[in-house]
């Protein structure tokens, strides 16, 4: 998120790519109320796991000129310029030629997308984190144990 | 190298080492206690930061093979449903814990007079009942008196709230007409003894930013330290030696530069919980004691037990700000605690419900499929985020031989000390349990409300209860310690910590822990002009 990123890990083309791919893994919704995954820039949370985790590079960058090439004998120029109906077609192909590129690309998606605090937000809950300022509760209606405080002794004599 | 001799040794700084040192520390004998961790800072906590959930899958894992911390050994736990989990710091495993603070029954300690199964305790309830009390004002226990349930205790501080999702799952069991009770809580939900209180941060079981969970890091060990006792830590021992007079005379150690040390010590006192205690006591071989120290009776590793665990969880209508509040400590029932066999099984199992999660967790939970990439993400996702509760179900494992840590052949540490394997297989008796609590369970939540039920039995990381491989009891050919947690074999060594259970009972083991640990203490002091004979 506002973490700086001392390089980036993918080429421009391969950004694009890879902000449509996520796009469709966690689209907009359709009142527009959430945003999509690539719309609100995780690449830069991709590049940080991939920067975190090297050997998930050649598995995302395999991956996106997969997808890139699928596109490609469909007419498009790349991924990015596919029609968006044609989009998650190519995303399921390529689970059977490169099964790890989608599994990881949506586990970080959905780690990157729901800490970020114009989700969090959206979700209805406060942006910070936890600590320190915590959640206020009501103590609860205690007055729900009444029947069981009716009950005899449950344990068993020794 | 060695160090100057001191009165007391306690390894292990957890649970049962805290309570033991503050308790002896009256005696202003010298006591150190070596610890393999360090001390927490509380600001390094994951719910301070906008990255908490995922830590949960890093630093602050219960596996401590996946953990990636200097501190940590590796445990090949390859030949076990159940997988352990732990933590090595100043404080132990009450670090990650979640706080829940039941106290065993009267009967727990008498289950083969009672069921035919297991063995008897050496000690009783009744024993142990003004140390129970006692750890209930140290560790700062939060509850509501009057359950039914268990012997009639108070508690020094209000129940924990219990929220929408305890409201909501009270009216499932009310509706079934089943016990349930707010759940017994080491948490401080008023400020407490220079603690502040629980704020509902949420996830216990990644460590408490605000410092009111009772981990013995912020309980026992400022007062033990206060009374003199010197955490010495990042030492991590490899074995415990023995003298010519056939006594402990103290531990080797590597210090936090890895540099080889010896402790003398009059006394030395194991607290290193049920895999770590007879890793030490297997690792220490000597010509007298070639299959490790005080292992004449053939039992130290024997007789491992976990609580086998199921997890049943539903997804509700309605918000239930699960997110707030104490995850694992809401309210709990031991409407099927104790033995009725026409159940299919002996002994029996206790409820506890949980909160809900975040919602990374949340997102994370679903992906085998109940929330899918695509168009149809957002939708699944808004139906479970916030509005999935359950629960846990704890069931009483039975000692059986089987069940063990050994040496492993080939794992070592990071100082190279052979590592412990564990060799587990769940009993019959609790596979019947399980089906039956998931059964229970998923009545439970759906007379609740819930929808969409599913259960994992056992839950697979949930080796968090380690107890039995040291046991306690009166003969030496059948347990490795005594009546009050000394050696058998070797007079000066003492175990404390879960290790020496004799049966499992169907509760949180920590309240237990420590009560019998401050019972070992007080005789200890007791016994100090005889302590040998």
């Amino acid at each position: 998120m506002s973490e700086a990123v001392n390089h980036s890990q993918f080429s421009d083309d391969q950004q694009r790519s890879l902000s449509c791919v996520l796009d469709q893994i966690i689209p907009p919704s359709a009142d527009a109320k959430m945003p999509g995954a690539g719309e609100i820039g995780l690449v830069a949370h991709i590049e940080r796991a991939v920067h975190k985790t090297p050997d998930l590079r050649p598995t995302i960058a395999d991956g996106l000129a997969a997808a890139d090439g699928l596109a490609q004998s469909r007419g498009a120029q790349g991924f990015a310029t596919l029609p968006e109906a044609q989009r998650s077609q190519v995303l399921e192909e390529l689970s059977t030629t490169h099964p790890g590129f989608l599994p990881s690309l949506i586990f970080h998606t959905y780690v990157g997308y729901y800490q970020e605090p114009r989700i969090v937000a959206a979700l209805g809950m406060e942006t910070h984190p936890p600590y320190p300022k915590g959640f206020p509760m009501e103590p609860g209606d205690l007055s729900l144990l009444d029947v069981v405080k009716k009950r005899p002794k449950m344990f068993r004599a020794v | 190298m060695s160090e100057e001799a001191v009165d007391v040794l306690i390894v292990g700084a957890g649970a049962a080492g805290a309570a033991f040192a503050w308790s002896l520390a009256e005696t202003r004998m010298n006591i150190v206690c070596l610890e393999q961790g360090g001390w927490m800072k509380q600001e390094d906590y994951p719910t301070a930061g906008v990255d908490w959930e995922m830590r949960r899958l890093g630093d602050f894992g219960m596996s401590p093979n996946s953990r990636g911390r200097k501190e940590d050994y590796p445990i090949n736990d390859s030949e076990s449903p159940i997988a352990i989990s732990n933590f090595n710091a100043v404080g132990g495993s009450t670090i990650l814990y979640a706080a829940h603070f039941p106290r065993f029954h009267p009967g727990d300690f008498k289950i083969n007079t009672l069921d035919g199964v297991g063995d008897d305790w050496p000690v009783d309830y009744a024993q142990l009942a003004p140390y129970y009390d006692l750890n209930a004002r140290m560790m700062g226990v939060a509850g509501l008196a009057g359950d039914p349930a268990t012997p009639p205790h108070d508690f020094p501080l209000p129940p924990v709230p219990l929220g929408k999702v305890g409201e909501t799952l009270a009216k499932g069991f009310n509706k079934l007409g089943w016990h349930w009770w707010p759940s017994d809580s080491a948490i401080a939900t008023r400020d407490y003894e220079g603690r502040a209180k629980c704020i509902n941060l949420g996830p216990c079981i990644m460590g408490c930013a605000q410092g009111a969970k009772g981990s013995t890091d912020v309980t026992y060990w400022p007062l033990a330290v206060r009374g003199g006792v010197e955490v010495r830590t990042q030492c991590r021992v490899r074995e415990v030696t023995l003298g010519a007079n056939g006594l402990a005379d103290g531990v080797i150690y590597y210090d936090a530069d890895g540099v080889e040390r010896k402790q003398q010590a009059e006394i030395v006192v194991i607290a290193c919980n049920g895999v770590g205690t007879p890793r030490l006591l297997l690792n220490s071989v000597s010509k007298e004691f070639p299959n490790g120290l005080a292992n004449n009776s053939g039992l130290v590793g024997k007789n491992l037990m976990f609580h086998p665990y199921a997890m049943v969880n539903g997804v509700f209508d309605e918000p239930l700000e699960g997110y707030k509040g104490p995850t694992g400590c809401c309210l709990m029932s031991q409407e099927f605690y104790e033995t009725d066999l026409s159940r299919g099984f002996v002994r029996g199992y206790t409820i506890e419900t949980l909160r809900g999660n975040g919602p990374v967790s949340t997102a994370l939970a679903g992906l085998g499929g109940d929330i899918p990439w695509g168009a149809d993400h957002h939708r699944e996702f808004a139906n479970r985020f916030d509005r999935s509760a359950g629960m846990v179900v704890i069931c009483e494992d039975l000692p059986e031989e089987h069940n063990r840590v050994t040496i492993d052949p080939d794992l070592v540490d990071s100082d190279g000390i052979p590592s412990p394997k564990v060799n587990y297989r769940l009993s019959e008796n609790s596979r019947k349990m399980l089906d039956h609590s998931v059964a229970r369970g998923t009545e439970i939540l759906e007379a609740a409300g819930a929808r969409d039920v599913s259960a994992q039995a056992p839950l697979q990381p949930a080796g968090w209860h380690l107890m039995g491989t040291t046991r306690m009891g009166t003969d030496p050919a059948k347990s490795v310690v005594n009546e009050w947690g000394r050696s058998h074999d070797v007079k000066n060594l003492f175990i404390i910590d879960g290790s020496i259970f004799v049966t499992a009972a169907a509760v949180n083991p920590t309240n237990t822990i420590q009560a019998l640990t401050l019972y070992i203490a007080d005789t200890i002091k007791k016994n100090l002009s005889n302590l040998f004979d």
